[in-house]
């Protein structure tokens, strides 16, 4: 008996190659033209127990080991956790177009970053405030969503997550427009940036995405069993609610956590888990690992295209996931109605 | 001992009562089935044993053990549920499906086993099956995707089974292939069914006890023959029958047609 | 370009365009200091204004410098130089509300930024309004100076202000020792998320005037005039001296740039020559743009005097 609902190794190592190629691109490529094997040369050199001269001088190498590569290293982080939380959101809540943002962790962690911004605060203070903002408007649309006692269905909680962010949003606006001079920085950080980034944002980041992917993975059988609704699943002993909070707790965390370092990167929550659902079927066993990787190989190369298109100057980074995810929805709506979905 | 007492059970929807101290018991390898017209409260009867509605009083107990207070995992492993309207997840073959009948028995971290995978092709042998296991589901025909839906609640391997009108757009040919399966899964293997049925006759012909439930409660019950009487149906459903006796001495339910009757409530010109 | 060829070129520029304006501000204004009604700028102010209300730090500055502070009855909420300035009632430059501004029954009303219906609303109630922009060169700063002085029936105290100005301006520049080889370049950092200016830009020019190369220049394919660059961009232009102008806004400092990722082998950051500015100085083109010409020229020629 064949199982389709299983992850094909192929795939898996397809995913992995495509990850690597991205990686070398984005250390090979940038504003400042470097010779390839010595920048493969000086990152060699930095790995434990090897210790030789790359030939790169000292600004040459910053270059390489203290912007480049944790800017890839973030960028496939916030890729992967973005991708997967994503895809998990649209299994719990069975919906095409669930993306990490649902339940307001954008509008919050907005607010959060906004609230600091317009009181000029320092700006370590920016992604604390954003990752509690996120958290703070995710739980309170989990309460509203949970309110009233009625069924706890997923459309409700759906709901209750646009109403928070509305709410959270006009907050956000508010506050901007009654310290306008701010605008530039804040818009700025809400369209996403990679940029300034080095190894202590990697090391803070780390933890949460490596805890959050996991949750998520562990949960991949379960998803699956979803996929006949919430009561056939409760019939099968499924708790579909103890499922549906660890997840979107899992989620979330990953998502405030992208959020707060790197801002808000859009749409990579859908295209990379809608383009692995296309290859690869409807089975969260194969979806999850397969977004993860994908995820980050995809926002890796995002962000190689905000850096190098304009260069010097960049492009943020939530603009060019833009620009990929407008038509990106066309092609999901058509395919959905062809019903791969 | 598989086994499912209802004892006093009543549910209320926003303050509306759906079922009012229902009392029934199914034993052992019996087959119990509950008619009555439409909004009777079938459906929300078959839930609220399943755990999937709440109760306001009562108790549901299978194997001797009460429903709600068990966790889901361990209700499952009791009691299995086939719905009306099952969902039909899209890209799974029918293999697939069943195999989410052993979900009660994989731990919730857990994979499903060699085992697991025996006992799914197992229980899509037992129902004939196996020739369209690797199917997709959503490419099955209604008959072949009851069977199917059938085989996922006999993998639970449950001593208890709920089915909620079974042969609803079935021709009699599946119809009567599904019950047939049904019947000679509880005499071998002892497990208690309680089947929703619209569809008197077939009831009638399958089960060994009959229960009408009309707006909630309980107002016949007993063997067949006693509760398919022309008058109580006339009663609480308004339909017009006569009872034969089938060539096995089974009540055939037979709806009459008063052209009288049907003349007078004309409108009159 | 030397540097030597740099400040020339920039010394040459100033004093063409000095002739010229000079010329163009003699004609519309009639003699005397005290003939009102006049023209101003195309605004047309009825008599001497008593109740001036300054929506612009930079023009705030000037109003002071030219002695005039009382007769301002309100300013923005940027205007905080001088310490008098901080005092007056507020209003917000940015959500101007005709109505709120109005309300301090001002007969002379000054805006470096007008949305579009700001200046005409104000018209309407017969509020002489006139609204500035950012000057491209130290000559039209002059200019705007100058127009201030006019609106106030201060031409005489502009005029010297302007002098006392250009004066000291030129003593700075003419200490800029001639340099053989590369001039030295700069980076001047309007933010953390690294915009910068480009000499194209008014602080631009001012700092050409000390033969200073800025490093955006090829960063800014558009013209725009406010690049952002990337720290590689910086890294491997590697720029001889680094301008802090987000000091106050964003707390950066010298310290907190050498702790950027990869920043600190920057040969500017190695040698101490990481200068922290005043935000407020370095953008306003005020009279204190001669602090900034001498905070710049003390950094990069500190054995001049």
């Amino acid at each position: 008996m064949t199982a389709a609902f299983r992850l094909r190794p192929s795939a898996l190592l397809g995913a992995l190659a495509f990850l690597m190629a991205a990686v070398m691109a984005g250390l090979l490529v940038g504003p400042v033209a470097l010779p390839p094997g010595k920048v493969l040369a000086e990152v060699a050199s930095r790995l434990p127990f090897l210790s030789f001269d790359s030939g790169l001088d000292a600004r040459q190498a910053a270059i390489v080991w203290e912007i480049r590569l944790p800017r890839v290293l973030l960028g496939a982080l916030v890729g992967a956790g973005l991708a997967v939380s994503g895809a998990a959101y649209q299994g719990v809540f069975r919906n095409p177009l669930a993306d990490p943002y649902l339940l307001g962790v954008a509008a919050g962690a907005g607010l959060g970053a906004t609230m600091v911004i317009v009181s000029g605060g320092a700006t370590a203070a920016i992604p604390v405030a954003a990752f509690l903002g996120g958290l703070v408007a995710a739980a309170a649309a989990y309460a509203l969503g949970s309110l009233g006692g009625g069924p706890r269905s997923g459309a409700t909680l759906i709901l209750a997550g646009v109403a928070v962010a509305a709410f959270f949003t006009a907050a956000q606006t508010f506050l901007q427009q009654k310290h306008a001079e701010t605008v530039r920085q804040v818009f700025a950080w809400i369209l996403g940036r990679l940029s300034t980034s080095g190894w202590s944002e990697v090391a803070i980041l780390t933890p949460y995405v490596a805890v959050g992917v996991t949750v998520i993975l562990m949960h991949r059988r379960l998803l699956d069993v979803l996929s006949v609704g919430e009561e056939e699943a409760g019939t099968l002993g499924v708790d579909p609610t103890r499922v549906r909070m660890a997840v979107v707790a899992a989620a979330t965390l990953t998502t405030a956590a992208a959020v707060a370092m790197s801002g808000l990167i859009g749409f990579v929550g859908i295209i990379v888990p809608h383009t692995v659902r296309l290859l690869v079927g409807v089975s969260y066993r194969a979806i999850l690992p397969l977004s993860v990787v994908a995820g980050a190989a995809f926002l890796v190369l995002a962000d190689l295209t905000a850096r190098t298109v304009l260069s010097p100057a960049e492009i943020p980074i939530g603009v060019v996931t833009a620009f990929l995810g407008a038509p990106f929805f066309a092609l999901v709506l058509r395919t959905s109605k062809r019903g791969v979905w | 001992m598989s086994r499912i007492e209802v004892r006093g059970l009543t549910v209320a929807y926003n303050g509306r009562p759906v079922l009012e101290e229902v009392d029934l018991t199914v034993g052992p390898g019996e087959m119990v089935a509950v008619i009555g017209p439409n909004g009777a409260g079938k459906t929300t009867l078959l839930r609220a044993i399943a755990g999937t509605v709440r109760a306001r009083a009562g108790e549901v107990l299978v194997e001797g053990r009460p429903i709600p207070d068990l966790a889901r995992r361990d209700a499952a492993r009791l009691l299995a549920m086939v719905p009306q309207d099952p969902v039909i997840p899209r890209g799974m073959t029918a293999f697939e499906y069943v195999l989410l009948g052993r979900t009660p028995h994989i731990g919730y971290w857990g994979a499903e086993t060699a085992g697991d995978h025996l006992r799914a092709g197992e229980a899509l042998e037992r129902l004939g099956a196996s020739s369209f296991a690797d199917r997709l589901m959503e490419r099955l025909s209604g008959g072949e995707r009851q069977r199917i839906v059938l085989a996922r609640a006999l993998a639970q391997d449950a001593g208890a089974l709920l089915l909620d009108e079974p042969t609803t757009g079935l021709d009699i040919g599946h119809q009567q292939t599904v019950l047939g399966l049904v019947d000679g899964l509880r005499r071998e293997r002892g497990i208690a069914v309680l089947g929703a049925f619209h569809d008197l006759t077939l009831a009638g012909q399958y089960s060994d006890r009959m229960v009408l439930l009309v707006e909630g409660r309980v107002e016949a019950e007993g063997p067949p023959h006693r509760v398919l009487q022309p008058a109580t149906l006339a009663r609480f459903s308004g339909a017009r029958v006569v009872v034969l006796e089938g060539p096995g001495g089974e009540p055939l339910v037979v709806p009459v047609r008063d052209q009288t009757a049907d003349e007078m409530s004309r409108p009159s010109p | 370009m030397s540097r030597k060829a740099i400040v020339a070129a920039a010394l040459a520029a100033t004093l063409m365009a000095a002739s010229c304006s000079e010329g163009a501000a003699e004609a519309p204004t009639p003699s005397g200091t005290a003939s009102f009604p006049r023209d101003v700028a195309g605004v047309t102010v009825p008599q001497r204004p008593e109740r001036v209300v300054s929506a612009s730090a930079t023009h705030t500055e000037i109003i002071y410098a030219l002695g005039a502070g009382d007769r301002v009855v309100a300013t923005d909420l940027f205007s905080n130089y001088p310490a008098e300035a901080g005092t007056t009632p507020k209003i917000d430059a940015f959500n101007i509300n005709v109505e709120a501004v109005a309300s301090f029954d001002p007969d002379l009303v000054i805006l470096a930024f007008d949305p579009g219906d700001v200046a005409p609303g104000l018209a309407s109630l017969g509020i002489p309004t006139i609204v500035f922009f950012v000057p491209a060169t130290l000559e039209d700063a002059y200019g705007e100076m100058t127009t201030v002085g006019e609106a106030l029936g201060l031409e005489d105290e502009a005029a010297r202000l302007v002098a006392q100005i250009r004066q000291d301006i030129e003593e700075i520049v003419s200490g800029v020792p001639p340099g053989e080889g590369d001039p030295p370049t700069y980076y001047h950092e309007l933010g953390t998320d690294l915009y910068t200016v480009t000499s194209g830009t008014f602080i631009g020019t001012v700092y050409a005037l000390l033969g200073l190369r800025n490093i955006a220049d090829e960063a800014d394919a558009g013209g725009f005039g406010y690049p952002q660059l990337s720290p590689e961009f910086i890294l491997a232009a590697d720029p001889d001296f680094i301008f802090l102008a987000d000091t106050v806004c964003c707390g950066e400092s010298a310290l907190t740039v050498s702790g950027r990722p990869g920043w600190r082998e920057l040969s500017a950051v190695r040698e101490g020559r990481v200068i922290e500015l005043d935000d407020d100085i370095a953008s306003r083109w005020g009279p204190r743009i001669v602090e900034f010409l001498e905070t710049v020229g003390s950094a990069v020629y500190p054995t001049v005097p």
